[in-house]
């Protein structure tokens, strides 16, 4: 049970770490006005071109940076189309996504039987050699790949960079209110733009982590849908990093345990009372595909229940999302 | 000396203008994608003689496009009607696979003549896809809720219930493919001609009984009221309500239909991984039909083209059917690009004194 309950955790923080990366961009894309839907699009650009990368030149970090780059090349297709030209952020998300897949199965299809060694495990700097050994979480926290941690460290930067740095606020500004934001001197279109690309990056940088460290290949399409749950994910966070990592390795459990249902079994014993009546429900409920619909009905409930019971102020979704943003001229 | 780029918005569109973006939008999408042709070593112009001869010409590129048609139509108009009333359904993927689900069940489960129990599988398709995409029209007439979030996240929900089911209670057949039992001759949707199915017809008289709704009824002037201001429709006493329930659940029923259409018409039997991105391609579709409904149609045939193009430029040149994807992202791409400049005018101002006459340069501190 221990080891069990130990490999989990351990297939949670792996799990996470993508969520975690792909919804911080998400995150700051949005605070800024932004709805980006093609994140799944991005971070399968990101997951290839750092595959590629990789295989050709041996560098793992090369490739991430690479992931990186091309998912800020796609984003900032998104920027132009939604902020220069005043698309449809939903439309020009879609889009985004579906080239992104297409592209990828288009150009990725001559990889698929490469192999690569992708991002080590190592034991976290000066403390993690000593912590290791606690018994179930300790290889989980301690043992990881650079990219789990990176995405940790990250997290920080980004709660601070939003809440506490010049830049962040007027972010923040420009997606509540970019007419204010406007009047005080600070450029939409500069913050959203960049807004933009920091989510793209993010959203690259969650795809390579996806064929670098979690899975180590490449297959089209491998994102499976976890670009969708990342937009998901900031919804269910409410915009706040904080929230985002509760939220993150919530749903990195779940994803984490659907791999792993077969293995688990919760039902009570023939004897026990109203076995007949609770043993066929929770043996559904445990059907790997079931748990599949878990994260995305918990998001719908979750939105609901703050649409419905809070204030949008406490709801704090960017007042301005979805609007683009045209400046008076004379 | 300075050079100014102004946009101004346009009083009116020139009619060149408006007919030729769609087109204009195609041919560009077709242009870019054969760079990624060319970097395969595959010639552009055989390969797209190939995808649009070879499907327009011979019979069975006929058939097979009128029978992709069929879905593409009815999902293009989930998202169509929605739109019209200001609403976005990003989730017609999921009404599609619900409703498929439900009409595979009642054909496979049904004991009744064809006559009967094909249009049986229509309604209850029909049932559980407007049921479907009514969770999201009534969070959002009701509370607001984001109906493009919603709907989205719906289609996953469905998809994973689409693979349970298929892989637990309604598994049939030989083997271990998760998939359901073939059809009896009663439950399949028989034929109007040779290799094309009567669910064409649905997708038409579909069609049809829209585009009367929009243009002829008091309904359909309600929903494009709304759509265009429902601030103005609520003083008017129209009733948003209704009018976001009404298209949302219609339009997932449209959608359901093409989904039990594909199933029972063209496939035989409900195989698992029947994701074939219906939905997704059904929100070009609406955006390029955006006008009218007979529009949606002619969008529908268009992308059927493409797709079944697709697969013979697969077969002939051995490119990857992704080529498609690529092509429709791009369509939307400078379609959204186009849409901008048919409704701006932009400018180049180069720099003018004061009397209006263009200034000359100015000795050589430029």
């Amino acid at each position: 049970m221990v080891g069990f309950v130990a490999g989990l955790l351990d297939a949670t923080v792996q799990a996470a770490t993508v969520l975690l990366l792909a919804g911080m961009g998400e995150l700051i894309s949005e605070r800024a006005g932004v709805l980006n839907l093609g994140v799944e699009g991005m971070m399968l650009v990101g997951a290839l071109g750092g595959f590629i990368t990789t295989v050709l030149t041996g560098s793992h970090w090369l490739g991430f940076g690479v992931g990186i780059l091309l998912g800020m090349v796609l984003a900032l297709v998104h920027a132009f189309l939604c902020i220069t030209l005043k698309s449809n952020q939903v439309i020009s998300g879609v889009m985004l996504t579906l080239l992104g897949t297409g592209l990828t199965t288009f150009f990725g299809s001559g990889w698929v039987e490469e192999s690569i060694d992708g991002f080590p495990q190592m034991t976290f700097p000066l403390v993690g050699q000593y912590l290791v050994g606690v018994p179930v979480v300790g290889e989980a926290l301690f043992r990881s790949t650079a990219t789990d941690y990176l995405a940790l460290g990250l997290l920080v930067v980004v709660w601070y960079f939003l809440h506490h740095s010049n830049l962040g606020l007027e972010m923040i500004a420009v997606g509540e209110d970019p007419e204010m934001a406007d009047t005080m001197g600070v450029s939409v279109f500069r913050l959203r733009y960049l807004a933009v690309l920091i989510g793209g990056g993010f959203a690259g940088a969650a795809g390579a982590h996806l064929s670098l460290a979690f899975s180590q290949l490449w297959v089209p399409g491998m994102t499976a849908g976890r670009g969708w749950i990342a937009v998901a994910l900031v919804i269910f966070a409410q915009w706040r990093p904080r929230r985002m990592l509760v939220g993150a390795y919530l749903f990195g459990l779940l994803d984490a345990l659907r791999i792993r249902s077969q293995s688990i079994s919760l039902t009570l014993g023939p004897d026990a009372p109203l076995a007949g009546v609770i043993n066929p429900v929770v043996e559904f409920l445990m059907t790997p595909q079931i748990m599949g619909t878990y994260p995305y009905l918990a998001t719908i409930i979750v939105l609901a229940y703050a649409v419905i019971r809070t204030k949008s102020d406490q709801l704090a979704v960017p007042s301005a999302l979805l609007q683009s943003y045209s400046r008076e001229t004379d | 000396m300075n050079v100014a780029v102004h946009v101004d918005a346009r009083e009116d569109i020139p009619a060149w203008l408006a007919y030729g973006t769609p087109v204009f939008t195609v041919l560009a999408a077709l242009a870019v994608s054969a760079v990624a042709l060319v970097v395969l070593g595959v010639n552009p112009i055989a390969a797209y003689a190939t995808m649009f001869v070879d499907t327009l010409v011979t019979e069975f590129g006929l058939t097979e496009t009128l029978t992709k048609a069929v879905p593409l139509i009815l999902t293009g108009l989930a998202v169509y009607l929605p739109l019209k009333a200001g609403l976005f359904n990003i989730g017609a993927e999921g009404q599609l696979v619900a409703g498929a689900l439900a009409g595979t069940w009642v054909g496979l489960n049904v004991p009744l003549p064809g006559l009967a129990l094909v249009p049986l599988m229509f309604a209850a398709a029909a049932v559980a896809g407007g049921l479907w995409a009514g969770i999201p029209a009534y969070l959002r007439a009701k509370w607001d809720v984001n109906e493009i979030i919603t709907s989205l996240l719906l289609t996953f929900v469905a998809l994973e219930i689409q693979s349970y089911l298929l892989r637990g209670p309604m598994q049939g057949g030989t083997g271990n493919f998760p998939q359901s039992e073939r059809f009896s001759e009663a439950a399949t949707i028989p034929e109007l001609v040779s290799g094309v199915h009567a669910g064409l017809l649905v997708a038409v008289a579909m069609v049809v009984v829209t585009y009367v709704l929009m243009t002829r009824t008091r309904l359909g002037f309600e929903i494009t009221f709304v759509g265009s201001n429902h601030e103005a429709a609520r003083q008017a006493g129209m009733s948003k309500f209704y009018v976001y329930l009404l298209v949302f659940v219609v339009g997932g029923a449209f959608a359901a239909m093409g989904g039990i259409s594909e199933i029972a018409g063209a496939q035989g039997r409900y195989r698992a991984g029947f994701e074939p991105g219906y939905g997704f391609t059904a929100i070009p579709i609406a955006l390029l039909g955006r006008n009218s409904a007979l529009k949606v149609l002619l969008a529908g045939l268009f992308f059927a083209v493409l797709f079944v193009g697709g697969s013979s430029m697969e077969v002939a040149f051995g490119v990857p059917a992704a080529l498609v994807e690529i092509i429709q992202a791009l369509v939307i791409l400078f379609l959204i690009t186009a849409e901008f400049f048919k409704n701006y005018r932009v400018g180049i101002d180069f720099d003018r004194g004061p009397s209006g006459a263009a200034v000359e340069p100015q000795g050589g501190d430029d």
